[in-house]
């Protein structure tokens, strides 16, 4: 029962506002490509040119930058997913004492923004001599991811028959291979979304690269891209298009991985 | 969102995992709660006992007390920061929230085509790197060559073209904006979802009652979207306390100070201005504030979680 | 969320054990002392030749055309000459500059050699932090007290314990002089205002034609400063600018003058003479407008002498904001660039001296000239540009070295000034304050620094 003209109404609503949601990011594709010498305009259009995108690379150092991010990012997801879920397996499937109180300091780390802890952070890393490394990136950004996937993994394994943990058991299989060959081949959509989620927050980070990292060659692609805009806040298209190449990785693992990126989004929200 | 409701529900604390207590358990636990403990809490505890001092980062500090804390309150530079934030939530919770309502609210009944594409689109703009949305903001909201004054005249309402970062009236609602733009796809999301679930015969209960379109929506839609409600208003009400990256790059806090906003004031302090006392006692204050608002946002709201 | 209050009690457990709980800052207490020594330290020229493989980090803010050519040509001179010497150039915006470098100085693989603002906020605090090693053992082993005018040298003088600016030991050098002027375009403006109330009467023309009379941007905040100074310096005595900028006995921003001052910068904005919304316009966007012709006078330091001249050619000529009356002495806003100094960590700080020495040295001097920038050092008469705007540029700055014309930055004055003064202009132009308000808001802050130094 219906009635038409709701749907209609509804797609029209909806229609407007993914218009909205998707201009400026069109926006920001068309100016990219545009004449370099001409009109300079956000959103203007006099034809192609791809040329910017090479300029960009170059004049930006965006290879640099993006290789650093590569790095941090791949460290960081890969060492925070293999925590994560062996935390989230003891939380999920296994009882010890004191469970409930560890999970809740955990959940509290849900609740720490970086920018409440980067201050101390700046300054034990620094007294580490660690600032101006890779580590000075990738371990506070550890600290924090795996808050995040515990929970998540904790919410999966929790979701797992028992019978079939216990069905190993009685086979005589130890925790740790329980764990492996029969609960990560169950694991794999809630570790890929995941693995996603982790990939974007770290990928995404700007104010940790900001403090921790003056050499040039650990500049991540956020932060290369900000010092980008000081030095050309005339050049617009070329500013276009190093934006795009910052944002791209993400997007195209998020065009292709976009069930999991949603799904995790609206479960992961108290993540933050 | 089938996830979404596991995650929520049997995530539930009180249950009992399988098997017997083994101590082993501590075993797998111990890597991830040492990085977290090393990165997240001995750094929070550490904020806590800088902000105890008068510290320039350089020359040793000297100890304060709770003065940092008295001028969070008496500073009025640290009053406007943090009642900028408090405007923020506005921007990037409660508009967000209430446009998600609004279409939750229509389309509760409705099979709607084609949703997983609008989906797709509407978060779109949450994968984009926070520098990149402000790059891209900057760019828009340009007085000379920005797209929304050309847009304006284009329309003949060029008188409404202003310099909207530059604007000591707009230059906040305009960085909230950004934040409205960034978090109404995921509020939309997440409420229609939910609406779609509510059952049938809630609905039919209620028309039998008598009830119209709003009445329905009050009786009907917006208690059974609780829940959906708090995950949101959390998720977006810490992003706006929180927010760095869009004040550092479009506006440095300017003009004057009417974009400064706690986090900004974080790290103009502790690596500017070398007030580093000060700039742990406002991130102490900000994990308090998050603390509170969460706790508050989730009573009401009851989240699944804590049922 | 019950369950967060012992989880909570728990995570203070835990920290409390592993977080070190001493005074922050630990013992810095010596390192004036240790600087002044290094301070009175002799040195030899180094052969940079000999020096080994060296690879010489540099963080500068020279992005604008000519600076920018000028420092690719410098370094890759001096890497031709030294081919063991590899420079590793870090170039960021003045903005970006200024709020990351605390942060690099202070790391472990610190840059070699940055340009680090003069004035209390960055020299004086990197300073107090023992961060920056003084380099007079250097400039009595290259003469560089007879490279510059002493008062372009006290400018980057700080005492070993940054309470002092303008005396003690030297911390850098600087490439460039700098006159905060007025920039006019050719074509609209036939005869440059001789004193200030003819300034205003063109500027009101302008603005009656149409046009915009004084091309500005502010969103960056640091324009402003200028804006207001370079009226502040025809109303207020030069003296009282010093004064207050060296924060000398007595000193104070809350006077007649400086509201004066004010007062006239906010009519100026009230009557429309900036560019619309100018605090949302970038300050590269504002005078790329006026190098493409519209708007008549242009506000701006002689670091934009170079991209104006590229793209007016002889469109475009440089003078001084004119004073009440025709007859006046010249003044105007203004100093030396950002200085090169060399940090305390770097473990090459001979050659970083050379390195200086090199950028700063006669051969340099034509460099900069030859690029269109304004050398702070004496050049070759025969390098000095005869036509253009440079030449405009280098006879005004002739004229107020001969007259002691410079007045000094404001935003040295405190370590929170830059915010404090950009952000109170940013009010006072967008008559947000009074100029009274501006004023006394000023002055508490001022008051509050100096009572707990």
């Amino acid at each position: 029962m219906t009635s038409r003209r709701d749907q209609s109404l509804t797609l029209v609503i909806l229609g407007v506002f993914s218009l909205v949601a998707l201009l400026p990011i069109v926006g920001i594709l068309v100016t990219a490509v545009q004449d370099p010498n001409g009109l300079r305009s956000f959103g203007s259009f006099d034809g192609i040119h791809l040329g910017n995108f090479g300029d960009a690379w170059t004049q930006g150092h965006f290879g640099s930058y993006l290789r650093s991010s590569t790095i941090v990012a791949v460290t960081v997801v890969v060492v925070s997913s293999v925590f994560s879920l062996l935390a989230g397996y003891a939380f999920g499937m296994m009882r010890f004492r004191g469970a409930d109180v560890l999970f809740y300091v955990l959940l509290l780390g849900l609740m720490v923004p970086m920018e409440a802890v980067i201050v101390p952070l700046y300054y034990d890393l620094r007294d580490l001599k660690l600032t101006d490394t890779y580590w000075a990136l990738i371990l506070p950004q550890i600290g924090s991811s795996v808050a995040f996937g515990t929970f998540w993994m904790r919410a999966f394994f929790r979701t797992v028959p028992r019978s079939l943990v216990e069905a190993a058991r009685i086979d005589g299989a130890s925790t740790w291979f329980t764990l492996w060959r029969v609960l990560l081949p169950l694991a794999r959509p809630a570790v890929l979304t995941m693995v996603v989620l982790l990939f974007m927050w770290t990928w995404n980070e700007f104010l940790l690269a900001l403090v921790m990292v003056s050499d040039e060659g650990l500049r991540t692609a956020p932060l290369g891209l900000s010092f980008f805009q000081g030095r050309n806040t005339s050049n617009l298209t070329l500013l276009a298009a190093g934006a795009v190449i910052v944002a791209t990785p993400v997007v195209v693992l998020y065009v292709f991985l976009q069930r999991h990126f949603i799904r995790g989004m609206l479960a992961g929200a108290v993540k933050g | 969102m089938e996830l979404v409701s596991l995650t929520l529900r049997r995530g539930h604390p009180g249950e009992r995992p399988p098997g017997e207590p083994r101590s082993i358990g501590y075993l797998y636990l111990a890597p991830a709660l040492i990085v977290f403990a090393g990165f997240v809490l001995v750094p929070l505890l550490h904020a806590a006992w800088l902000s105890l001092f008068e510290w320039d980062g350089l020359t040793p500090g000297t100890w304060v007390g709770l003065h940092n804390y008295g001028d969070v309150v008496s500073d009025p530079a640290l009053r406007r920061a943090f009642g900028h934030a408090l405007i923020l939530i506005v921007f990037y919770a409660l508009l967000p929230v209430a446009i998600g309502l609004v279409l939750a609210g229509l389309v509760a009944r409705i099979h709607v085509p084609g949703l997983p594409v609008f989906r797709t689109i509407l978060f779109l703009p949450q994968v984009v790197a926070m520098v990149v949305v402000a790059v891209m903001w900057r760019m828009i909201y340009d007085p000379d060559q920005g797209a929304l004054n050309s847009i304006l005249r284009s329309v003949g309402l060029g008188g409404l073209a202003k310099s909207w970062l530059g604007d000591f009236g707009w230059a906040l609602p305009a960085v909230g904006l950004i934040g409205t733009w960034v978090w109404y796809g995921l509020a939309m999301v997440l409420l229609t979802a939910g609406a779609q679930k509510i059952p049938q015969s809630l609905f039919d209960a209620a028309r039998v009652d008598g009830a119209g379109p709003v009445r329905e929506f009050f009786a009907v839609t917006l208690p059974a979207l609780r829940g959906e409600i708090a995950v949101a208003l959390t998720l977006t009400t810490i992003a706006a306390l929180r927010n760095f990256d869009l004040v550092y790059i479009t506006t440095q806090g300017g003009p004057g100070d009417a974009t400064s906003v706690p986090a900004f004031q974080v790290y103009d302090r502790a690596f500017k201005s070398g007030q580093v006392g000060s700039a742990a006692a406002i991130g102490v204050c900000l994990v308090a504030i998050i603390f509170a608002l969460s706790l508050l946002i989730n009573r009401t709201g009851e989240p699944r979680w804590a049922r | 969320m019950r369950f967060t209050i012992p989880g909570a009690a728990v995570a203070l457990a835990l920290a409390a054990l592993t977080a070190g709980c001493g005074t922050p800052g630990g013992s810095s207490a010596d390192t004036a002392k240790n600087t002044d020594q290094e301070a009175r330290q002799t040195v030899a020229k180094t052969d940079v030749a000999k020096a080994g493989k060296v690879t010489l980090t540099v963080w500068d803010q020279e992005v604008r055309g000519g600076q920018n050519a000028q420092m690719k040509r410098l370094n890759a001179a001096f890497q031709q000459k030294y081919p063991n010497v590899t420079i590793k150039r870090v170039a960021k915006s003045f903005t970006d500059l200024n709020t990351t470098l605390k942060l690099a100085v202070s790391s472990a693989n610190a840059p070699d050699v940055v340009e680090a603002n003069q004035g209390r906020p960055i020299m004086g605090q990197l300073v107090k932090a023992g961060l920056l090693r003084p380099v007079d053992p250097y400039a009595r082993a290259y003469g560089w007290q007879n490279r510059y005018s002493s008062v372009l040298l006290d400018l980057n003088k700080f005492s070993s314990d940054g309470k002092t600016f303008g005396a003690g030991n030297l911390y850098g050098l600087s490439q460039m002089g700098e006159i905060v002027g007025v920039f006019y375009n050719k074509d609209k403006v036939k005869q440059f205002p001789q004193t200030m109330a003819d300034f205003v009467a063109q500027s009101k023309q302008a603005k009656a034609q149409g046009d915009v009379p004084i091309q500005f941007g502010n969103l960056d905040k640091f324009g402003g400063i200028h804006e207001y100074e370079t009226v502040l310096s025809r109303i207020a005595d030069k003296q009282t600018v010093r004064d207050f900028v060296f924060a000398r006995q007595g000193a104070s921003f809350d006077n007649p003058d400086f509201v004066k001052a004010a007062t006239q910068l906010q009519d100026w904005a009230k009557a429309g003479y900036f560019t619309p919304n100018f605090n949302g316009v970038g300050y590269d966007p504002a005078w790329q407008q006026f190098a493409k012709g519209k708007g008549r006078f242009l506000i701006a330091g002689t670091w934009v002498t170079a991209d104006l001249a590229k793209q007016m050619g002889e469109r475009v000529g440089f003078a001084l904001m004119p004073g009440p009356s025709a007859s006046d002495q010249p003044v105007a806003l203004g100093g030396e660039s950002l200085p090169f100094t060399i940090t305390s960590k770097s473990k090459h700080p001979d050659v970083a001296a050379a390195y200086i020495d090199f950028i700063t040295n006669p051969d340099a001097a034509k460099v900069l000239a030859e690029t269109n920038n304004l050398p702070a050092m004496p050049v070759d008469p025969s390098a000095v540009p005869s036509t253009g705007l440079s030449a405009d540029v280098f006879a005004q700055w002739k004229r107020l070295n001969a007259d002691d014309g410079l007045i000094p930055y404001l935003d040295y004055t405190t370590p929170t000034f830059y915010d404090d003064i950009s952000g109170g202009v940013q009010r006072l132009m967008a008559a947000k304050d009074t100029p009274a308000q501006f004023a006394k808001s000023m002055q508490s802050v001022y008051d509050k620094w100096n009572s707990s130094r």
